[in-house]
């Protein structure tokens, strides 16, 4: 019952809800500007109960994320800031950092799989990656390339890649090139990584895309949007063949600084009017393996659909 | 006293009565397929008040039934309206209005994009993004004071 005031449900709509790893809790970023911490009462009747809620954003939360290991807490909000916050005993959680170098508001925040890096996506068309130097978090690197907002990002199964899905239409395919790389792509700063946009999705989706799942069991990419429609890709790396002893041809390398060309992304299905006329603001896969095939979607029919890939 | 930002607007002719529409043959029709058209659209919208004068969206000559595009076959419609003046800081709350009305009074099938009119506003691409956002609209009308605002325009509606 998040909507309970009187047991610290939010006063207004409720953005994204994010389980935390061990499924213990459930996270909800609400346009009150809070975030809630909801834990299930396993002895009487069931309800879930807010053990904390975290306070700070000036305006709307629009994103949540746990980090891998269940440590962190990322949120992000219309104020252009993304908060980091430290998971501690007792339901405390404190916040490390308050990063405001978006200059719009953060529509999205993601941890890598493995990592404790994150990438936030926002309306001022940017991606940024952060990481931690003893935690004390910075920007790494600014991702440029869409021509309107990016709503939504997820990493590939490694952490390698991340894919942005964005209201110009186009889904961007991102690769992290540490110093040193086989490929020879020059890093800017000392001892840190660089992500190229290595492929662009054009023409696939007709309007806004809103959400985008990169599954972490079969690889392939969900998105959705404006335009009624969930598509799925699959990713390859299309440098292999083409380069020679293992480095990139002059051409290849003038291309990575036009929209990327190293990856292809095939579309391998489509479902067309998944939640009839509705807009499909959100695709998820299921995270592990037990339901590899399973994909879930929300609409605004007000209605969520599992969905099943059949071969 | 508080300053307009345009303070003579000019003022044109609004058509008279509930429609422009001209009368057609289908019009008795009940079999006929009523579809959604830029006619349809425009009366919709064209009656909305100004947010600063006493006046309709149609006597300011913000909105013109030419400057509407529908497919209703496509379910898209594409509303471009004319703010009275490039620096119109109002340019964002007409066009919301417009949006608001639409949302009220169409099948929901509909895709609406509202945009200004090309090189009529000088902060054009921002007041666009902003309009089309349907997040940042949700959280709008969630504002008490702005729907306020918003409802008051849309009154004279009809």
């Amino acid at each position: 019952m998040l909507w309970r005031q009187d047991q610290g449900g939010h006063k207004r709509t409720i953005r994204s809800v994010a389980w935390s790893p061990d499924g213990r809790q459930l996270a909800t970023g609400s346009f009150d500007a809070t975030t809630g911490i909801w834990e299930r009462d396993e002895d009487e009747s069931g309800d879930y109960e807010c053990v904390a809620t975290l306070e700070g954003h000036e305006n709307e939360t629009k994103s949540i994320a746990w980090s891998k290991s269940g440590a962190l807490l990322a949120t992000c909000s219309r104020d252009k800031s993304v908060w980091i916050w430290e998971v501690e005993e007792d339901n405390d959680f404190e916040c490390l950092s308050v990063l405001q170098e978006h200059t719009q508001d953060v529509k999205m925040v993601a941890w890598h799989p493995n990592e404790e890096l994150l990438a936030s996506a926002s309306y001022d068309d940017t991606i940024k990656i952060w990481r931690d130097d003893d935690d004390d978090w910075y920007c790494s690197d600014t991702l440029v390339g869409h021509e309107s907002t990016v709503w939504a990002i997820d990493f590939s199964p490694s952490g390698d890649e991340l894919v942005s899905a964005s209201a110009d239409e186009t889904l961007k395919i991102w690769k992290r090139f540490v110093p040193g790389n086989a490929l020879g792509i020059v890093t800017q700063r000392r001892g840190e990584p660089i992500w190229k946009c290595v492929a662009t999705v054009v023409g696939k989706h007709e309007r806004c895309i809103y959400s985008v799942s990169w599954s972490k069991v079969n690889g392939l990419i969900a998105s959705s949007g404006a335009d009624n429609t969930i598509r799925l890709f699959e990713v390859k790396d299309a440098t292999a063949p083409v380069g020679t002893e293992g480095r990139l041809t002059a051409e290849q390398q003038k291309a990575l600084n036009e929209p990327g060309v190293l990856f292809e992304a095939d579309k391998v299905a489509d479902v067309r009017k998944a939640h009839g006329t509705s807009d499909i603001n959100s695709v998820a896969w299921y995270p592990n393996a037990d339901h590899g095939d399973w994909l879930a979607s929300g609409g605004d029919d007000g209605s969520v659909r599992i969905w099943r890939l059949e071969d | 006293m508080t300053t307009l930002i345009n303070q003579n607007p000019v003022i044109y002719e609004a058509s008279a009565g509930n429609s422009t529409r001209e009368w057609r043959e289908d019009d008795e029709n009940e079999d006929a397929v009523d579809v959604i058209d830029a006619q349809e659209i425009f009366d919709l919208i064209r009656s909305i008040s100004d947010p600063e004068h006493p006046l309709s969206l149609e006597q300011l000559n913000v909105t013109q039934r030419d400057h509407i595009t529908v497919s209703d076959e496509d379910d898209t419609i594409l509303v471009e309206f004319t703010p009275t003046i490039p620096h119109c800081s109002m340019a964002t709350l007409i066009g919301l209005c417009i949006r608001v009305r639409l949302l009220r009074c169409l099948p929901s099938r509909f895709k609406v994009d509202i945009a200004v009119r090309k090189g009529t506003h000088q902060s054009e691409h921002a007041v666009n993004k902003q309009l089309n956002d349907k997040e940042r609209v949700a959280a709008a009308l969630e504002n008490s004071h702005l729907l306020e605002v918003v409802n008051q325009c849309l009154a004279t509606a009809t």
